[in-house]
């Protein structure tokens, strides 16, 4: 599956007709955005929370490089490296760098969004490491050479008749007559098996959800473990991560995961945190030997004092996808991107660039929950008109759209003619409406496919508004 | 100039506003962490068992394990070896790391009542894969350990140093990556069994 953000439009007419998609799709409403409700519910005070993470991540943003260079001084005291990447490239070769020197052949790896926005496991696989994708939900899409459908629950998309299908065509040293139908079933095998894949592995790469300057610590959320077996079983561990993820301390992560878990997953806390500092202490018995980081730019710093800066604030809980109607209608894969849903459509075109993403912050109907959620108070749908300004600035505009915008100018800067044409175009939709509502308009037709409106009653605003002055 | 120079350079030439440290904070917290620790760990799926002191350890892992018709076999970190394992014959006991069926004792030097949660630094006594390699994992805490908030325990480590690895669990692993729905046991241990010692 290739992923072209420009493809949205066919994309999601696809999206839009396929039934066990439709299924999948029910399940943000009834799983991730009421657990999310009932946890923000128990909690208490989470605005006083959310400004508490705004404020921190804003903190954060404004030295982002006294704490990045904090950040590095701390883990190369600790004795870990730090690497910076410009771009994809760079990243991708520093990885296969360490990877060459560590002598590795195959690779564990903790879910990591950085690692598919580089497309990272293609040039290992090319460069004859193989990478293994150990959560669940990205081992499942990694099976079927699909890309992660959301940001946090990878096989969003998937009913556990796909899943049980792809492990019967991918495990082919099982018993194909074994029973596959119950979720538990599907988790054992996997789980038996990615546990070899752990044992054996040369190196693991993990993302990171917060770095903390301080003590030069990544800290990573995890639910299954995979990402601490990722880190401590293998002889290397890489942190492959973006370099906005940096905040001040610990204690500041400590406040952020209060916000990250109960809106990504309704959880007052995953079931695995962990303080990732370094390499293992010469007498310890486990832990990795070598710790390095990467840090990704690719695009980031040059969202910094732009419009955009504040989607920088994200710490990627997928909050604004879940409530998202958008989202809820096409599903991930139609964005052919990355980052997906609210967050993709106020991020791909700083990451990507506008000629690329503009179909995704038009992909909004701007009811503004995603801001309502959003536990950094990112206001995504500003920040989607910032692109859209950008969009219609570069000439990207449909022609439609410009031609329409263009009508409307000439008439709304001529008020006599305005007022005598709108005049009219309400005298034409009460003619053209049945039962008082319109259920048809020339080159609207799709439009009209699923709604109608109420038929103009009576005279114009400025007609009302004369009289009643 | 190098990626870094480069990097650093294009922050710099960005960075427009100046924001001030934020206030620092406090979460809402009840007024007893243990039983707040007992509530948000029974919630995230982990059995809690108050014993009354050390003594009753041994006992107390021999029933958990016969509860689920699970061999007397416990593996024990060297942080646990001195426990006084002879009051419980026939549980034997493993040095081993072990497997993914196995059963494992830890010693939780700290816990976190607002969320549940136990707190495990690495050591060479404790080694911190035991904590993803087990099937079972039987944790042991004081209740005195047992503090309010992730940042009580930060601050008591920052004290001496922090550990290569600091691990927090919650509840046993899980996943909701199929359908959404929980399912136990995903790559760490599908129980989690919490005593707490109360003298
Ligand atoms: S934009 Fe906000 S709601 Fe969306 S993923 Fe980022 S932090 Fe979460």
């Amino acid at each position: 599956m290739t992923l072209d953000p420009r493809a949205f439009r066919e994309a999601g007419r696809a999206a839009l007709h396929d039934p066990s998609l439709r299924i999948a799709l029910g399940r943000l409403k009834t799983h991730f955005a009421l657990g999310r409700a009932r946890a923000v519910e128990r909690y208490g005070d989470w605005e006083a929370l959310r400004e508490q993470g705004r404020a921190i991540r804003d903190y954060a943003l404004a030295h982002l490089d006294t704490l990045l260079e904090e950040f590095e001084r701390n883990v190369v005291a600790r004795g870990g490296q730090v690497h910076w990447a410009r771009d994809a490239k760079e990243a991708r070769e520093i990885v296969l760098r360490i990877l060459r020197e560590a002598g590795a052949k195959s690779v564990t790896k903790g879910k990591s969004m950085v690692s598919e926005e580089i497309a990272l496991n293609p040039y290992l696989d090319a460069n004859g490491v193989e990478p293994v994708e150990t959560d669940l939900g990205e081992y499942i899409v990694q099976l079927r050479r699909e890309p992660p459908s959301h940001i946090i629950a990878p096989a969003f998309h998937l009913n556990k008749e796909d899943v049980a299908k792809t492990f019967r065509e991918a495990h082919t040293a099982l018993d194909p007559d074994r029973p596959l139908v119950e979720r538990t079933e599907l988790v054992a095998e996997a789980r038996a098996l990615l546990r070899a894949r752990f044992e054996s592995a040369d190196a693991g790469i993990t993302g990171a959800n917060f770095l903390t300057a301080e003590e030069g610590a990544a800290v990573l959320v995890t639910n299954e473990g995979n990402g601490d077996l990722t880190r401590l079983l293998p002889k290397t561990h890489i942190v492959l991560t973006g370099l906005e993820k940096v905040v001040a301390n610990l204690e500041h992560a400590a406040v952020l995961l209060r916000l990250l878990t109960r809106s990504a997953t309704g959880q007052d806390i995953s079931s695995y945190v962990t303080v990732m500092n370094g390499p293992r202490a010469p007498d310890e018995s486990d832990g990795p030997q070598n710790f390095h980081v990467v840090l990704v730019d690719n695009g980031r710093t040059r969202l910094l004092g732009t419009d955009a800066e504040e989607v920088l604030r994200c710490i990627r809980c997928a909050a604004c996808l879940n409530h998202c109607p958008i989202y809820a209608a096409v599903g991930g894969h139609t964005y052919g991107a990355t980052y997906t849903g609210p967050i993709g459509a106020a991020l791909n075109p700083g990451l990507m660039g506008v000629g690329v993403a503009h179909r995704h912050p038009n992909a909004s109907t701007f009811c503004g929950r995603c801001a309502e959620v959003c536990p950094v108070k990112i206001p995504l749908p500003t920040i989607m008109r910032h692109w859209r300004a950008r969009e219609y600035a570069s000439g990207l505009a449909p022609k439609s759209m410009t031609a329409g915008l263009g009508a409307w100018a000439f008439f709304a800067k001529r008020p006599a003619l305005y007022r005598f044409a709108a005049g009219i175009v309400a005298c034409a939709l009460k003619f053209l409406a049945r039962n008082g509502r319109v259920h048809s308009l020339p080159l609207l037709h799709n439009w009209f496919l699923v709604r109608d409106f109420p038929a103009p009653q009576g005279k114009t605003f400025h007609a009302l508004w004369t009289a009643r002055q | 100039m190098s990626a870094r120079e480069d990097i650093l350079a294009a922050i710099r030439a960005r960075r427009a506003k100046a924001v001030a440290a934020p206030p620092s904070y406090c979460a809402p917290a009840p007024p007893d962490s243990v039983q707040a620790f007992v509530e948000h760990a029974t919630r995230a799926n982990a059995e809690v068992r108050l014993i009354a002191n050390e003594t009753e350890i041994p006992q107390a892992v021999a029933e958990l394990l016969r509860a689920r018709n699970l061999p007397a076999i416990v593996h024990v970190p060297p942080n646990a070896s001195n426990l006084p394992w002879n009051s419980a014959p026939g549980l034997m006991r493993e040095r081993a790391a072990p497997g993914p069926e196995d059963a494992a004792v830890a010693i939780a030097p700290f816990g976190i009542g607002e969320t549940g949660t136990l707190a495990y630094p690495s050591a060479t006594d404790a080694p911190a894969s035991w904590h993803f390699r087990a099937g079972f994992e039987i944790a042991v805490i004081r209740a005195e350990d047992i503090l309010m908030r992730m940042e009580d325990v930060i601050a008591r480590l920052k004290a001496t140093a922090l550990p290569p690895t600091l691990n927090f669990v919650t509840g046993p692993s899980r996943t909701g990556d199929i359908e959404q729905t929980l399912e136990l046991g995903a790559h760490g241990p599908k129980v989690l069994a919490i005593l707490i010692i109360q003298d």
